[in-house]
């Protein structure tokens, strides 16, 4: 039995969803970027990284949610097409990389305060693997699925 | 005259390079979200900071103060890349009606910052000595976040609207990689 999903019966579903796609990620890599950056020695010099993260970390996860439930959806509306999508998978792949990383790694180093090359280190890993999310995300668009 | 000024933007061969080619326009693209991510990250937590909603254990004056400049930095990723798309297909971005919203509230966010940049802004060591965070602040605050989300959805909808084709002349070179 075929199962329409609701979403694809609305034109707008798709865009909004999209644009809180955008919002979620801008909450969330934004501020995992304010603390990667003071890592880095850029930015925020006068906070300690683990206050910096202390400020953040909810913030952060409230935008991991957003985003990925939003992504949920967006997901559902053609899943066949996305499955197919090499950009796509790059991007779960990334993602799945980026999350645990961030609450493994990431998490150690930034509750640890000790600002050394390890630190440096790590926070380019992590901004660059959120970096291919988001690389991954807009190739969606412009790969063909090959369908 | 806007219209040619952009029919002449698209017809130089830079902006015709870019449009020609199948993969330069996603990267700039992808370009212009990560700056969205660095810059709304920090435009988010500042206008959080102001309304009391977020990083309360930090002064006001520390966190505006210490994100001006990455905030600038990321402002300039995002309209250099935005610049190169638009150049790229000007005409179709002329007729789009969600880039000329865009282009209102982005009018409008360079007023915000003439309005509110000497009150709050560039005035957060005395908004620190205030008792309780000033309203005009938090109008700041919120009417920054409103418009910044704004233009990120009207940005995303100009994807949505067909471009009247009869009426666009941008030619593909003849260099284009993919069918």
């Amino acid at each position: 039995m075929l199962i329409q999903n609701p979403l694809n019966s609305s034109e707008l579903a798709f865009p909004v969803l999209e644009c809180l796609h955008i919002i979620g990620f801008a909450i969330s890599v934004g501020t995992i970027a304010i603390v990667d950056f003071r890592l880095l020695g850029v930015g925020m010099l006068h906070q300690k990284v683990t206050d910096l993260n202390n400020d953040l970390w909810m913030w952060t996860l409230a935008g991991l949610i957003i985003v990925v439930f939003s992504g949920l959806l967006l997901y559902s509306s053609d899943p066949d097409m996305y499955y197919l999508n090499v950009a796509f998978l790059f991007k779960m792949t990334c993602l799945l990389a980026a999350i645990i990383f961030h609450y493994t790694i990431h998490r150690k180093v930034v509750s640890s305060d000790a600002s050394n090359a390890y630190g440096k280190w790590v926070a380019c890993l992590s901004l660059a693997l959120w970096a291919s999310v988001i690389f991954g995300g807009i190739f969606i668009g412009f790969v063909n699925a090959g369908l | 005259m806007i219209l040619s000024l952009c029919q002449w933007a698209q017809n130089t061969a830079f902006f015709t390079a870019i449009r020609g080619s199948w993969n330069v326009y996603p990267v700039i693209m992808t370009t212009h979200l990560l700056g969205i991510a660095l810059f709304g990250g920090m435009i988010l937590m500042t206008d959080m900071r102001l309304l009391g909603w977020a990083m309360r254990n930090r002064s006001i004056s520390d966190v505006v103060d210490q994100l001006r400049v990455p905030k600038r930095v990321g402002l300039l990723i995002v309209a250099t890349c935005g610049i190169l798309m638009l150049g790229s297909k000007a005409e179709e971005y002329y007729y789009n009606i969600f880039f000329r919203i865009k282009l209102v509230l982005l009018l409008c966010v360079f007023l915000h910052g003439m309005i509110f940049r000497s009150s709050v802004y560039a005035n957060a060591a005395a908004l620190d000595r205030e008792a309780k965070i000033p309203g005009r602040a938090k109008l700041a605050a919120i009417l920054s976040l409103v418009l910044w989300a704004g233009i990120a959805c009207a940005g995303r909808a100009i994807g949505y609207v067909e471009p009247p084709l009869e009426r666009i002349h941008a030619g593909i070179s003849e260099t284009r990689s993919l069918p």
